[in-house]
């Protein structure tokens, strides 16, 4: 114990001696020459002076990809930054701007995201500018000098932008309808354009928002896949079609080949949103006949009863895949080899897919045919079970001719066997 | 008239006359009185070896034994080709039933004494005759490549790997590698369908041999044994032979009642990434097993060794000269206590590392087959917070 107490004594001792106190002053000079590395400390020299008032910009600005490929405060608001003088640094001839209206920002951004040369290492197209000069937003900003509308930074961020595809930046696939809603959401912001402000709920409640929000699908459609980013507009009914089709090609296909389309072409009908809605698109089922037919048809007209024809035939073929799905899942259980059913099962679910596109021809051949190959289908799996249900009964019931065949031979030998052993006896 | 003109054929090649002689005298050997239903056992083994050999045949056309293709065959050979289902049990089933009526006879031949002196060596074969069997089933099991069978493989050929000096041999010889992969399912399948079928045709003759030069042990003393004559004995043929076909045809419906209403799950492929919860082995092998665990490694091994030893020693250890089960109590009571003993460690093997219903109650039989209340993962979150504090 004494002995600790000593060692302790010493080292106290060697640290307040000359010898301690130069090792204590080496250390912080080492510290010091590491931290001068830093690149938050790297900057703090005679090179950015900016930093002097604006540590708190500067700070937000350390996260940023401009930050990180060597953008910096002169970049976008001008000024020298090698001057130590406010009045110097800020000066008529160093082109300082100090905070950037909308319509400048929007120039500065373009210095360097629309020219070629300086924007091809990092692999990003160099058309914002020029699509954002032919959206609503840029009209707005550019030509009509509303510093309400959106610019660059309301979407991106300002000190603190990050790459697009940080699942944290606010244009990310995920983050778009929020963002939009920012602004979109806000009824006294859009009160003057007449723009409605519940677009962002609807969207959340549809099949693309669930989708989105719910089951992290990335692919699905948001705001900037039918608005457009940059050169966002909102679509005329004609273009309707055109968004839509971008991800549902096929039934965007057929509908070309339907009745309505002729009606779509004189601007009678709006291609996909007549019957699905936009915004708060819903999953379609075969239940939509029932309601959005009536939009234009009266009941007992020849269209809607070919609407009610083809809601029974995608009925129907619904619900045999979904018995047939039940029965193949219940024979698995039961322990039967049913991969081949499956097989045919999954055969099943293309047409269901595909019948789901053909509908939108409205042309009740093609579905009919769609129709018996999957009924037709889904009949021969059934009876592919029921003939292995059956041939597994047939055989426990072979048992019983097996042991009454068994049991005559036995009382046939123990007869004979019996008698030898009485004659021997 | 085709009759007379085979015969007459055969005669002008073939001295008949003197061939009948030796023929009838071994179809009409007389069998000593002491021969009952017990004595058709070894037949009884015969007759499933033969069922295996020609299932197992059927089961070659369409088995394809390599590592993409063994399961999926085995597979189509329950579904596909006509009776495949049933040829597959039965020689699933077969390979069980051969291992108990095996062990049956082997167990009627120790407990009627017929092992002993002028018999050593046809038990020596016999003894061979079971482990083999065993062979046959560790073997075959491995071959429809499913995970049960590839991971009771990779614990079999581990356990083997753990023998000293030679283990590590063993293991890369059995395995063809340093795990279960191609390379043993091509050693398994050359073991189980050339190797171990020729080797056992090869034994099973001997041992027929040796019964036969020597005759069916009496229950009379060693050395004191008489001849049986004709008078006093039960002819081969037909007495014995009818007692045999009533068991051969028992026998038969019990192997397809089993095919058809316990029919063998083939399960899932084999996947060497994922480890199933509570891997055992066949339950002929789960009683050796279930000893292993109670031992360190060396120890478990060398106490595992000794039932074969003592199989093979056996006949030269006991020195009574009586056969009277009556008249060695303590072969019998050694007898029984080595079934109790496999009994109640096959048992316990079986509940080890389950979850079971008992009075209402949940419990949990850990790897020792010791039972605690609750169920497996309150058991295992107990064993985690122990180790934490």
């Amino acid at each position: 114990m004494s002995h600790h107490r000593n060692l302790n004594h010493q080292a106290a001792h060697f640290i307040t001696n000359e010898r301690g106190s130069f090792f204590v002053y080496f250390g912080i000079l080492i510290i010091l020459l590491f931290l001068s590395t830093h690149p938050l400390f790297a900057n703090t020299d005679n090179e950015n002076q900016c930093i002097a008032c604006h540590s708190d910009y500067w700070e937000e600005m350390q996260a940023s990809i401009h930050s990180r490929n060597g953008v910096a405060c002169q970049d976008c608001h001008g000024g020298d930054p090698a001057q130590a003088d406010q009045a110097l640094a800020k000066g008529p001839e160093t082109g300082y701007i100090g905070v950037p209206e909308k319509d400048q920002a929007v120039q500065r951004c373009g210095n360097c995201h629309a020219n070629v040369e300086f924007m091809n290492p990092y692999g990003i197209r160099t058309d914002q500018l020029a699509r954002y000069l032919t959206s609503t937003h840029g009209k707005r900003v550019m030509v009509d000098h509303d510093m309400k509308a959106a610019a660059c930074m309301d979407c991106h961020g300002y000190h603190d932008v990050i790459a697009v595809s940080d699942p944290n930046s606010p244009v990310y696939p995920s983050n778009v309808p929020k963002t939009c809603n920012h602004c979109h959401g806000n009824e006294r912001l859009m009160e003057p354009y007449h723009h409605p402000t519940d677009v962002f709920d609807q969207y959340r409640e549809s099949v693309h928002g669930k989708a989105l929000f719910e089951k992290g699908n990335l692919a699905v459609a948001n705001c900037a896949a039918c608005h457009g980013s940059h050169g966002a507009v909102p679509p005329g009914v004609k273009d309707l079609g055109a968004t839509c089709g971008k991800c549902h090609v096929n039934e965007k296909k057929y509908f070309l080949e339907s009745p309505h389309a002729a009606a779509m072409v004189e601007g009678k009908f709006s291609e996909c949103t007549s019957c699905h809605g936009f915004h708060d698109v819903q999953h379609p089922t075969a239940a939509l006949y029932e309601k959005a037919c009536l939009n234009c048809h009266a009941t007992g007209t020849t269209e809607y009863q070919l609407g009610q024809a083809i809601e029974r035939e995608l009925n129907n073929a619904e619900q045999a895949f979904e018995k047939t799905k039940g029965t193949v899942k219940q024979a698995a259980i039961e322990g039967f080899f049913v991969e081949e059913e499956a097989a045919n099962l999954e055969e099943v679910k293309t047409h269901l897919i595909e019948i789901k596109s053909v509908q939108h021809t409205l042309n009740n051949h093609f579905l009919t045919e769609r129709h018996d190959a999957i009924v037709k289908s889904t009949d021969e799996i059934e009876r592919s079970i029921r003939h292995k249900r059956l041939s597994h009964k047939q055989r426990q019931w072979m048992l019983v001719p097996i042991w009454v065949f068994i049991v005559i031979m036995v009382l046939v030998l123990y007869r004979k066997y019996k008698q030898l052993k009485n004659q021997k006896d | 008239m085709i009759k007379r003109l085979v015969d007459a054929w055969v005669r002008q090649r073939f001295d008949v006359d003197k061939m009948r002689g030796p023929v009838e005298k071994q179809l009409k050997k007389p069998l000593p009185h002491n021969v009952g239903w017990f004595h058709t056992l070894g037949s009884m083994s015969l007759f499933l070896f033969l069922s295996q050999v020609v299932t197992g045949i059927l089961l070659l056309v369409y088995y394809r034994p390599t590592v993409n293709e063994a399961f999926e065959s085995v597979k189509f050979i329950m579904t596909k080709p006509y009776m495949g289902w049933l040829y597959r049990q039965v020689h699933a089933w077969g390979a069980n039933l051969m291992v108990i009526v095996v062990f049956l006879h082997m167990l009627r031949t120790y407990i009627t004494g017929s092992y002993k002196k002028p018999r050593e060596v046809t038990w020596i074969f016999g003894v061979f005759l079971f482990i083999f069997t065993m062979i046959f089933g560790f073997t075959g099991y491995l071959l429809p490549w499913n995970q049960l069978a590839y991971w009771a493989t990779t614990v079999g050929t581990e356990v083997a790997g753990s023998v000293p000096i030679v283990g590590e041999w063993i293991r890369t010889l059995m395995r063809g590698g340093p795990s279960v992969g191609s390379e043993t399912l091509s050693r398994f399948f050359v073991i189980h369908v050339i190797i171990l079928p020729w080797l056992l045709v090869l034994l099973v003759l001997i041992h027929l041999f040796l019964v036969r030069l020597q005759g069916v042990a009496t229950m009379e003393r060693v050395d004191e044994e008489k001849e049986v004559d004709k008078a006093h004995g039960t002819p081969f043929f037909p007495t014995h032979v009818l007692k045999e076909g009533i068991v051969f045809y028992i026998l038969l419906g019990i192997l397809i009642t089993l095919a058809i209403l316990a029919p063998f799950d083939l399960g899932e492929k084999a996947d060497p990434l994922t480890t199933p919860h509570a891997i055992k082995p066949e339950w002929y092998f789960l009683p050796f097993y279930q000893v292993l665990k109670y031992f360190p490694k060396l120890a478990g091994i060398f106490v595992v060794t000794l039932a074969p030893i003592f199989l093979f020693l056996w006949p030269f250890l006991d020195r009574n000269k009586e056969r009277d089960p009556r008249k060695r109590p303590f072969a019998v009571g050694f007898c029984i206590l080595v079934l109790l003993s496999l009994f109640i460690f096959g048992v316990v093997g079986y509940l080890s590392e389950t979850e079971r219903q008992l009075f209402g109650k949940t419990y949990y039989f850990d790897v020792y087959g010791l039972p605690h209340a609750g169920t497996a993962a309150e058991h295992m979150a107990k064993l985690t917070d122990a180790e934490v504090k």
